[in-house]
């Protein structure tokens, strides 16, 4: 199915909505740093994105028209590898905000990346 | 679904408790020599329990009946625990709140120990800014989309 956003968008989109969910995993751990026995929480997409891309490939050549990349869901599970403090909690709060500045400049990469494409599209419409 | 407002409340959230563990811990400080309270007897340290709570579902996700379980938690201040150590015992015979012995209960109140909570109750805190200043910066550039 031809589409006027492309596959390129799809996934910046599904990147945005899975950066998203990541930072507020990362601000409750951030908010639950001093709660005894709260595990730190983790969600990993990066995979499944790059899988999913794989997928709508294979579709696209056999003249499918699922988008696996939209459909990606991902969930947050317990971290594993973490130390555990004495009182049961396994936050690391360095860790944690470090991951809140990444994920928040790869957010904005990602935002960057769709505002050129849509400025892309804009010139190719002749809008000024 | 998970949007940015739900990010909003969980930093408040922590914001929040980690002031009330700051009002408790200057409750201990100012109140170290407090020898009258309305219960009577010394004043005793207070320390707070937090605890995990499921963030609560969006309206969005209310109004669309999805019954997807949040991943993340917001902190809140399950409980105010007194401390159970002894009072301190002074000889003070002419203290008025002084025993038959002449002595006087003091609250067992360390400095040192509160002092060290209070530094720890700040970073917490901050921690907590920063994480919705992120948040803030990133639901505004997320609005300058096709500009």
């Amino acid at each position: 199915m031809s589409n006027l956003f492309d596959k390129t968008t799809d996934a910046l989109a599904t990147s945005i909505r899975m950066r998203q969910l990541r930072h507020n995993v990362t601000s409750s751990n951030i908010a639950n740093a001093e709660t005894p026995h709260y595990h730190a929480k983790k969600v990993d997409f990066e995979n499944a994105l790059a899988s999913a891309l794989e997928m709508d490939n294979i579709s696209l050549s056999e003249g499918g028209s699922s988008n696996y990349t939209e459909k990606l869901s991902v969930e947050a599970y317990d971290n594993p590898d973490v130390a555990v403090n004495n009182d049961g909690n396994t936050v690391d709060l360095e860790k944690e905000m470090s991951a809140l500045a990444e994920n928040s400049i790869m957010y904005k990469t990602a935002l960057q990346l769709i505002n050129k494409k849509m400025a892309a599209m804009k010139y190719a419409l002749g809008e000024r | 679904m998970s949007d940015f407002l739900s990010g909003f409340r969980i930093s408040g959230s922590g914001m929040s408790a980690q002031r009330a563990r700051l009002n408790t811990i200057s409750s201990n400080i100012s109140n170290i020599n407090t020898t009258r309270t309305p219960e009577g007897g010394p004043y005793r340290r207070k320390d707070i329990v937090f605890e995990a709570v499921q963030d609560t579902k969006s309206f969005g996700d209310i109004v669309a009946n999805q019954n997807n379980k949040a991943d993340f938690s917001q902190v809140q201040v399950s409980d105010i625990i007194y401390d159970k150590k002894a009072p301190l015992m002074k000889f003070e015979p002419n203290h008025p709140d002084a025993n038959s012995e002449g002595y006087v209960a003091y609250p067992n109140i360390n400095l040192m120990e509160e002092m060290t909570n209070m530094v720890q109750a700040t970073r917490s805190y901050e921690a907590n800014v920063q994480a919705i200043q992120s948040t803030k910066d990133m639901a505004l550039s997320a609005l300058e989309i096709g500009r």
